[in-house]
């Protein structure tokens, strides 16, 4: 008897928060599909277009080349995240590193700052007379770099910048990995006379592979969602050398105003996503058969 | 063994001055940032580069302010922050506690729902949701921008994960007293979770701070617009007072950055505690 009161309580801990997330999450992500069938700029009735705005959709140049750029950015952008923050990880955790706190505070302070302000200070160093230019790039190399005005450059321009915002932060997880990985292990390589490179690719790598999974799976899920970065810096310019899906989806549906097509575009940005976490789950469960 | 250690004081010398000059990288947009807004708007971009201000400008914090709206979308971010952020924790510990400490039917199908909302960022479900707040008739109202704002899917499995950590024999203990399962909720298993609230505040706090998106959609009034909105959005008439705009990124930053520097543990171990039960 006591024991189901006591079950029934849990209801009312959980339902309200189950109700939000339905009708603010859940709800919207069905009614993407529905709302893909349509024609319509938000002010007139919803015309029934069937599977139309698919097959617009797969024609469309300017999509499909923002799927592939954002592909691009994601894959390439987390790629060197991991390599950056585990370079960063193992520079700050070095045991002969003074005040490693105070510099891991300092690598940090990039995450915490705001996105469009971050991207409103990068814009303007990247301008031909910004500093990058004209205070490192013309008085060593004696040429500027058309950051953002390149159109093979400036994605490469604003994944430096997400590179910049995001690495002090799986640094982080990095560090929590490592701190995690008994002494003994090292103590006993060096007794055998393993050098430093020895240990890092026959101990550190291998038992930090859950770390790496786990910063991939994170980060893609992050940066394949970047939206302030490209609309502050490059408003997706040159000529859409950087609009990313996100900003393909802003545009067409509060631009142009069509709410179908923008949803549809949606639709493939959310398989686009569970396609990447199918693969991440794979790695997770290769890992546990080993 | 000299040679050893010379070669080891070496390596030290080296290691320090590579960290020292990265973390000078690190920093260094952001000093750029501040010393920018002290600047007049000719020098924030001339040749030769200055990096202090050859004149320092005071008024461009004056300036920001004075224009109007920018204390106005000031004063909007910290109220889309702080009711987001009650939103947020009240759900993400009640829900959390619920399905850690309970047993009922259909939890585990409530704990997969919550869970699969991790695939729908705001980003993904933009266009649907401002369908459904316009419905709603909550485009332009601090609602429409707060609610989508203050459900983190992952706060709740924070705050489960924390809960399920919590012993059973502790809440039993006052349930046998008389407690009714409120009143546990609310004087015991609250107050031993203040570090992990902190956490979540902390965690979410700098994803409502920081979200440009949904505001930027959902807010088309100028008196509604967020920070994150009035600065990507900031543009003069005839040129962009740069200095302005850089004074209004940083007193964006300011308040995070302080409270960085005064919690920074509290940050770097809520990080390193996400990616652990992440």
């Amino acid at each position: 008897m006591k024991k189901n009161s006591h079950s029934r309580a849990g209801y009312f801990f959980v339902v309200p928060t189950v109700i939000l997330f339905c009708v603010f999450l859940i709800f919207p992500m069905l009614n993407s599909f529905r709302l893909s069938l349509y024609s319509w700029n938000i002010m007139e009735p919803m015309k029934w277009v069937g599977l139309d705005n698919f097959k617009t959709l797969f024609q469309d140049k300017e999509f499909l080349a923002s799927w592939g750029r954002t592909l691009q950015f994601t894959l390439t952008s987390v790629v060197l995240l991991l390599i950056v923050s585990f370079i960063f990880a193992l520079m700050l955790d070095s045991r002969s590193l003074k005040s490693r706190n105070l510099f891991q505070a300092v690598y940090f302070i990039p995450v915490v700052l705001v996105t469009p302000a971050v991207g409103v200070v990068w814009k303007l160093m990247f301008q031909t007379t910004g500093i990058l230019n004209a205070g490192i790039f013309a008085p060593i190399f004696g040429a500027t770099v058309p950051w953002l005005e390149s159109q093979n450059i400036a994605l490469y321009s604003i994944m430096l910048v997400q590179l910049w915002i995001s690495s002090g932060y799986y640094m982080v997880m990095f560090i929590a990995g490592l701190q995690g990985i008994p002494e003994e292990y090292y103590e006993s390589a060096v007794i055998d006379g393993a050098s430093w490179f020895r240990r890092l690719f026959s101990i550190t790598i291998p038992l930090l592979k859950p770390v790496f999974l786990l910063v991939f799976v994170t980060s893609v899920l992050f940066v394949f969602g970047q939206f302030a970065l490209p609309y502050t810096i490059s408003q997706g310019g040159p000529n859409y050398a950087t609009e990313l899906m996100t900003l393909f989806i802003y545009r067409n549906a509060f631009k142009y105003l069509k709410v179908g097509y923008a949803s549809t575009a949606s639709i493939f940005y959310f398989l686009t996503m569970i396609v990447f976490s199918i693969i991440q789950i794979r790695l997770f469960s290769d890992k546990k058969k080993r | 063994m000299n040679i050893y250690r010379t070669k080891k004081t070496v390596g030290t010398i080296i290691l320090h001055l590579v960290v020292a000059f990265i973390g000078l990288i690190m920093l260094f947009p952001f000093i750029w940032m501040i010393l920018g807004s002290f600047k007049y708007n000719k020098d924030v971009l001339s040749i030769p580069v200055n990096l202090l201000p050859p004149e320092w400008n005071f008024a461009s914090y004056k300036n920001a302010f004075a224009a109007g709206p920018f204390g106005r979308y000031y004063l909007n971010s910290v109220i889309v922050l702080v009711f987001a952020l009650v939103i947020n924790v009240v759900t993400c510990t009640t829900s959390g506690y619920g399905l850690a400490k309970f047993k009922f039917k259909g939890r585990d199908f409530f704990f997969t729902l919550i869970l699969s909302t991790l695939m729908i960022p705001i980003q993904t479900i933009v266009v649907p949701l401002f369908v459904l707040i316009s419905k709603m008739k909550l485009v332009n109202t601090y609602a429409g921008i707060i609610i989508p704002l203050s459900l983190s899917g992952f706060g709740v499995f924070l705050m489960r994960q924390f809960f399920y950590s919590v012993p059973d024999e502790l809440l039993e203990a006052a349930r046998i007293d008389g407690a009714g399962e409120f009143y546990i909720f609310r004087k015991i298993s609250i107050p031993i979770s203040t570090v992990a609230i902190i956490s979540l505040t902390i965690f979410h706090s700098q994803y409502v701070w920081k979200n440009l998106l949904w505001p930027l959609v959902v807010a088309t009034k100028t008196n509604l617009r967020t920070l994150t909105v009035g600065i990507s959005l900031f543009s003069g008439v005839f040129f962009t007072p740069y200095p302005e705009q850089l004074a209004m990124s940083v007193s964006a930053c300011i308040p995070i950055v302080v409270l960085f520097i005064f919690l920074s543990k509290y940050f770097i171990r809520g990080t390193a505690m996400t990616g652990i039960k992440g």
